[in-house]
């Protein structure tokens, strides 16, 4: 069954085309890498799959829906990891955690399994300003999957994150449906079945990583 | 409904916790309206005859400018820490967020508030009553609600400085005009205290429904 069906997303600002007639195809529990340069369009591709923005045109269904319709109802089966963190500096990352518990409608006691998921129990109860920047990304990451989402909006995870990363993202995205924007190869290689390569925002096609990749 | 009360709980304690730890806001605005009283007291020449006549202005004046800065942090804080997106991405419905906002920007007006009325009394020398403390706080549910709705429109825009002001201090008047009359009547004027109540509750009632519904419009895109 598909997870997601997009066809010819396009979203202009202004006289820019910053994505321009993609179609995208991905069955549930696959894992897509979008590749590309700076301004390519990655981050609007992914900020339109994960209902953060409405295509200026084009069609696009998540498990079925509707996603510029029925956003709402897609929210709670989505995880979104953003450019930035967008954490609370002053709350733990205890507390940022238990926040989106009360917004997702999810029960407390799943804070501590993410925590650890994420590798952050150690550092469970400081505040998120005084966690490194990959630590935050962590956070963030947690944050992303707290609510035991179907589908994963991953843009550029591996930023700032250690050499440990890849094992984290690997743990993180398994038995979902995943779409991941990287520059790095190698990652993508290794995390995702199939690519797309993006550039000046329009698809220079899809394929398997070994067909795109090597 | 039940769901909604906890949302707004919980960004109202989010927001709360994180001023409590940071003391950003709540001492800057207890600096500013004392520095207001002070230069009110140097600005008119108040003696005992006109003191209830220029202190509910002077009061009012204070409570509006620090209203606009504690209600365009509320969702200012949020953009630049880009942490409204996540918010916004959950299924919890936008109703409910706007109200835990506006709770909490309310409630640092009022641990405000309880620093300029006793200031205002001792300053002034005007009575510090219970109808005085009812008429502020009445004022400040509905001036809540329309400030942050506000906040949030102008939010994302780099001007919110100043479209803030001009955006709400045209429909905060009915609460000036209203509070002013309540308070002028609490500190002693002649007049009708409870027909301003009134007037100050209904508004309250129009603009909490009204923004309420407008902040599913405003917050969703």
């Amino acid at each position: 069954m598909s997870a997601i069906v997009a066809h010819e997303l396009t979203q202009r600002f202004g006289a820019d085309v910053a994505l321009d007639a993609v179609d995208l195809a991905l069955d549930q529990g696959e894992h897509l890498a979008v590749l590309g340069d700076n301004g390519a369009g990655k981050t609007t591709l992914l900020r339109i799959l994960a209902t953060a923005a409405r295509p200026t045109s084009g069609r696009l269904e998540i498990f079925g829906l509707d996603a510029v319709r029925e956003r709402k109802a897609l929210r709670g089966r989505i995880g979104f990891v953003a450019h930035s963190p967008g954490l609370y500096p002053a709350l733990s990352a205890t507390e940022n955690l238990e926040f989106f518990c009360a917004l997702q409608d999810v029960n407390r006691k799943r804070v501590p399994e993410v925590l650890d998921l994420v590798g952050l129990g150690e550092v469970a109860h400081r505040p998120a300003a005084r966690l490194s920047r990959g630590e935050q990304q962590r956070l963030a990451i947690g944050r992303a999957v707290l609510h035991g989402p179907r589908l994963l909006v991953l843009d550029e995870p591996d930023a700032s994150l250690d050499s440990a990363g890849p094992d984290l993202l690997a743990n993180v995205m398994r038995g979902k449906t995943v779409v991941l924007a990287t520059h790095d190869h190698a990652l993508a290689n290794r995390l995702c079945q199939r690519t797309v390569m993006l550039r000046n925002g329009r698809s220079l096609g899809a394929g398997t990583r070994l067909r795109v990749v090597r | 409904m039940t769901r909604s009360l906890a949302i707004a709980y919980a960004v109202a304690r989010k927001d709360l916790t994180a001023e409590w730890r940071t003391r950003e806001l709540v001492p800057a605005l207890g600096q500013f309206v004392v520095l207001a009283l002070v230069i009110a007291n140097f600005g008119f020449q108040i003696d005992s005859q006109n003191a209830t006549v220029i202190a509910p202005g002077v009061l009012w004046l204070a409570l509006v400018f620090a209203g606009l800065v504690a209600f365009g942090r509320a969702f200012a804080a949020e953009r630049e820490q880009a942490s409204l997106e996540a918010v916004l991405l959950t299924p919890a419905p936008a109703a409910a967020i706007f109200a835990g906002k506006a709770i909490a920007a309310a409630l640092l007006l009022i641990a405000c508030e309880a620093v300029l009325m006793p200031a205002l009394a001792l300053m002034f020398g005007t009575p510090f009553n219970l109808e005085l403390v009812a008429a502020v706080l009445i004022a400040t549910v509905g001036m809540a609600a329309l400030g942050c709705l506000f906040a949030a429109v102008v939010a994302r825009v780099r001007s919110r400085e100043v479209l803030l002001p001009l955006l709400t201090l045209p429909l905060w008047i009915p609460f000036i005009v209203a509070g002013g009359q309540a308070v002028q009547v609490a500190m002693g004027a002649s007049g009708s205290y409870n027909q301003a109540m009134a007037l100050l509750i209904d508004f309250d009632i129009l603009f909490v429904v009204l923004t309420s519904l407008a902040a599913r419009f405003v917050l969703d895109d």
